[in-house]
């Protein structure tokens, strides 16, 4: 019995979380910090914001920017929510990998680093275009009933099926090396001291993370910030140990069928949705009802393509950089180096051709609370028995090449 | 991680990032011969969820549990 309850405590804390669990976790989590907060979780628009510093550094007059002025960018990092958010989530995110000895350096082939790059790029540029990423304009965003985000996530469905055809592509794909076992050298037998040691420096982490927050709630800072803080670290720490990964869920389901990251990505939605339901019919203010117009769509396409290449998404590159994964530190860049571009290009006609034209629909607001969380119902059931259909079938770009 | 078992090739693929490791293997395992044992290594932490459902769909036989030593990932699969 003890012995059980100890493996049970271990599998917890150094093992991975079930996919189901970690979503609908997320989901619950991501609608206490929209009731909180008063906006959706998410990150993109801060990375775009990491982009406008860049470009204010090198003389751009972004006040100028009619897209900076959109996303809210004022001051530093550290004093938005959002910039807190996301430091909150790379340091749940690298102490989840630290107890469960993942963190190592990987260093891909060159390759894999150009793929991570433009595919960064793709996707980057697509979310930004589109008013959100894999969150605002999809896991948190479906939840606010805006219409833009079911264009979006029609568009990553789209998207990840010339994904998944052009990242199996010879060229891209690569050979890898098959040893006849005789001549294999496989060392590692046991870990060595340097990951042994990982949980015990992910416990004293954690220890040091408590120390500050409590300092810090003591010293008055913030109180909005530090709430930001502690949510992006729960956040960052369920998305690593659930391995929560939004490309796989669409990617899978074209490359083999497999639907367990899609079944549990509508699961999160669905949980989250009524619980947001809930605060919005309190009367809280929705924050990403956007333009629901061929931008939203389009850029879900450039979204879709973009992550199957780079191999991981928005949040997908957050947890697998601080696990050492060096190809997701240029998934991160292209993400950043991609928002740059649209903030570029906005004012240079993308707004007054793409955007302005079209209507921001929210849902609840055309069909009332129970129409909008039927339609929705109905949009999560649609896609579980798509997914589900694709599993049974054993529908798959790498059953079709099989046969 | 030592095995008793009998493993006739090895596929090393530590470093390579998601869809890879599944890609490679299903490729690899319907190159051998019925009955053969592969062993692959990998060290990308999504495969060791999607690597033995992915296997074991496509119709081989994952014997036994697979084995986390510090970052790797060990999977031994009989095609």
């Amino acid at each position: 019995m003890v012995q059980g309850f100890k493996r049970y405590v271990e599998m917890a804390v150094c093992g991975f979380w079930s996919p189901v669990f970690s979503l609908v976790a997320l989901g619950v989590l991501a609608a206490f910090y929209f009731s909180a907060l008063g906006a959706a979780w998410a990150v993109t628009g801060e990375f775009t914001r990491w982009g406008g510093h860049f470009l204010h550094w090198v003389g751009f007059d972004t006040n100028a920017s009619g897209y900076l002025q959109l996303i809210h960018f004022t001051d530093s990092p550290l004093t938005r929510v959002d910039g807190v958010m996301v430091i909150g989530m790379f340091a749940g995110a690298f102490i989840s990998a630290l107890l469960g000895q993942n963190v190592k350096l990987r260093f891909p082939s060159k390759r894999r680093i150009l793929q991570a790059l433009a595919g960064g790029i793709l996707a980057g540029f697509g979310t930004r275009l589109a008013m959100g990423c894999n969150l605002a304009a999809l896991f948190t965003g479906i939840p606010q009933f805006s219409f833009h985000t079911w264009l979006f996530t029609l568009g990553t469905i789209v998207g990840t099926y010339f994904g998944v055809k052009l990242s199996l592509l010879s060229w891209m794909q690569g050979k890898p090396k098959l040893v006849a076992a005789e001549q294999a050298v496989v060392s590692d037998i046991k870990p060595s001291a340097y990951y042994r040691y990982q949980p015990y420096l992910g416990g004293i982490l954690l220890a040091a993370c408590l120390v500050f927050v409590f300092a810090e709630f003591k010293a008055s800072y913030p109180f909005k910030l530090l709430l930001a803080i502690c949510f992006g670290f729960g956040f960052g720490f369920l998305i690593q140990k659930g391995q929560v990964c939004f490309t796989s869920a669409f990617r899978d389901l074209w490359l083999t069928g497999r639907s367990t990251m899609a079944k549990a990505l509508i699961w999160g939605i669905a949980v989250q949705t009524l619980i947001t339901a809930y605060y919005l019919m309190q009367g809280m203010a929705p924050n990403v009802i956007w333009w629901a117009g061929p931008a939203a769509l389009v850029g879900g396409i450039l979204f879709g393509i973009g992550i199957v290449v780079a191999g991981g998404c928005e949040t997908g590159w957050m947890y697998r950089a601080v696990e050492g994964q060096v190809q997701f530190w240029f998934v991160g860049l292209g993400n950043i180096i991609g928002a740059t571009i649209l903030v570029l290009a906005w004012d240079g006609g993308v707004y007054q051709s793409f955007i302005e034209p079209f209507p921001r629909i929210n849902l609840a607001q055309e069909l009332g609370f129970p129409g909008a969380i039927l339609a929705t119902a109905i949009l999560l059931a649609g896609l579980y028995f798509w997914a589900d259909w694709r599993q049974k079938h054993k529908k798959g770009f790498l059953y079709r090449r099989d046969a | 991680m030592t095995s008793p078992r009998k493993v006739d090739y090895v596929l090393d693929l530590r470093g390579e990032p998601c869809p890879y490791p599944v890609v490679f293997s299903l490729e690899t395992l319907r190159k051998l011969k019925k009955g053969e044992v592969l062993e692959i290594l990998a060290d990308c932490p999504q495969s060791f969820r999607a690597l033995p459902e992915e296997v074991t769909k496509a119709g081989f036989k994952v014997l036994e549990k697979p084995q986390k030593s510090g970052p790797t990932l060990h999977f031994f699969v009989e095609a």
